[in-house]
């Protein structure tokens, strides 16, 4: 739809407490763990993070150790035509996921099976 | 907190929300704005003209709306038959507005849902130039019904007007053509003086695949008569440059026709 011709998501669906399915225009239905998302959250701080080697003199803060509830998603509203945010329940809010990135970051088999192969032959 | 990413403005009382934009700053954008929404007005629609430029407001000067006290006015204020709003209307014309991103953008989405719009068929929306706060801001918020693009003939005009449609595209909000200002003098032998070049709306718009959506000729009354606060098509409705304005509103409306509407994203339900 638009100019572009680009598949956008006609549905979006809890499955189960931790995956998202996404059904697409171009038929195509993408399949995501909750912690995929938020493990690829794309805001400047979290690619900040994503970029440094883990440091292994950190000690963990006592916020850190409290029991936690597990990760879930608070809300997941459009950003105009071309995005979504994700609000979650661990507070965590800034990040915009582009249609194109939620693409990229599907896990259904096809896609998980097609980028095995493009890094298989890397 | 309204406005913030995320949070979808709603205008069911507005039909059509065009934004106009340049890549680039002295294109003419304010001017093509406020003739635009003119020029439907006069076809007989209900038109809003909302200056997004926090920083260069036009909108006051282009239509002539003198300083107001903001407090005791109420907002839109209208003119010509169209409803206003502006910084201009705000600020003093003398003081400059030295504002961080925020701010813009709280700006920008208070003129969208604090002004008492009415019914409207066209919200015509005059953006500064460039990529950036405001810009966002209505991306991301404001229900879009496209995009003019006003570019003059000359390479380094198109070279901004070219990141401006990609910044439209990225967003997947319609870009209802490109418009080519200060296009040619027209003498008096019927030739045409191309003072600022030659072609350049009509090359972009082929290479991005988007309709061409007019030339406007150059004319000195233009300026003479947008700086006293009579826009062109107001000030002298049958010169030529008055009746390309006419012919980029029958354009603007024909594109919209064609485009359908843009079904809004899904929510997730909870």
């Amino acid at each position: 739809m638009g100019q572009s011709g680009a598949p956008h998501p006609v549905a979006l669906r809890r499955e189960s407490v931790d995956r998202l399915l996404i059904d697409w225009s171009d038929g195509h239905r993408s399949s995501y763990a909750w912690r995929h998302l938020r493990d690829h959250c794309p805001c400047a701080t979290c690619r900040d993070e994503a970029g440094r080697p883990p440091d292994p003199f950190r000690i963990l803060t006592p916020k850190e150790l409290e029991p936690r509830p597990p990760l879930a998603p608070l809300s997941m509203t459009p950003v105009g035509h071309y995005a979504y945010k994700i609000t979650w329940n661990d507070g965590h809010d800034t990040g915009i996921f582009t249609l194109e990135h939620l693409r990229e970051l599907c896990q259904c088999a096809e896609c998980l099976q097609r980028s095995d192969r493009q890094s298989g032959a890397e | 907190m309204p406005g913030e990413g995320g949070s979808q403005i709603s205008l069911p009382n507005v039909r059509y929300v065009v934004a106009v934009a340049s890549g680039k700053g002295g294109v003419g954008k304010s001017t093509v704005a406020a003739n635009l929404a003119l020029a439907l007005q006069q076809g007989g629609k209900r038109i809003g003209l909302m200056d997004a430029d926090i920083y260069g407001p036009s909108v006051p000067i282009m239509m002539g709306v003198p300083t107001v006290d903001p407090r005791t006015t109420p907002f839109p204020i209208e003119r010509y038959g169209i409803k206003l709003m502006s910084m201009g209307f705000i600020v003093n014309p003398n003081q400059a507005v030295i504002w961080r991103g925020p701010m813009v953008h709280k700006a920008v989405s208070q003129f969208l849902t604090d002004i008492n719009w009415g019914s409207l068929d066209y919200l015509i929306i005059d953006l500064p130039p460039g990529t950036g706060d405001a810009q966002l801001t209505l991306t991301q918020t404001a229900p879009l019904s496209g995009a003019v693009i006003v570019t003059t003939p000359q390479e380094v005009a198109l070279i901004d007007a070219r990141k401006g449609l990609e910044m439209f595209r990225q967003v997947h909000v319609p870009v209802l053509g490109i418009v080519e200002n200060m296009s040619y003098l027209p003498l008096p032998g019927g030739e045409r003086l191309e003072i600022f070049g030659k072609g350049g709306g009509l090359k972009l718009a082929a290479d991005a695949g988007v309709p061409s959506l007019g030339q406007l000729p150059i004319d000195p009354r233009v300026a003479e008569c947008g700086d006293r606060g009579d826009p062109i098509v107001h000030c002298y409705p049958d010169s030529p440059v008055a009746l390309a304005y006419r012919q980029l509103a029958a354009a603007v409306e024909r594109e919209l026709a064609t485009l359908g509407e843009q079904p809004e994203l899904p929510t997730l339900p909870t």
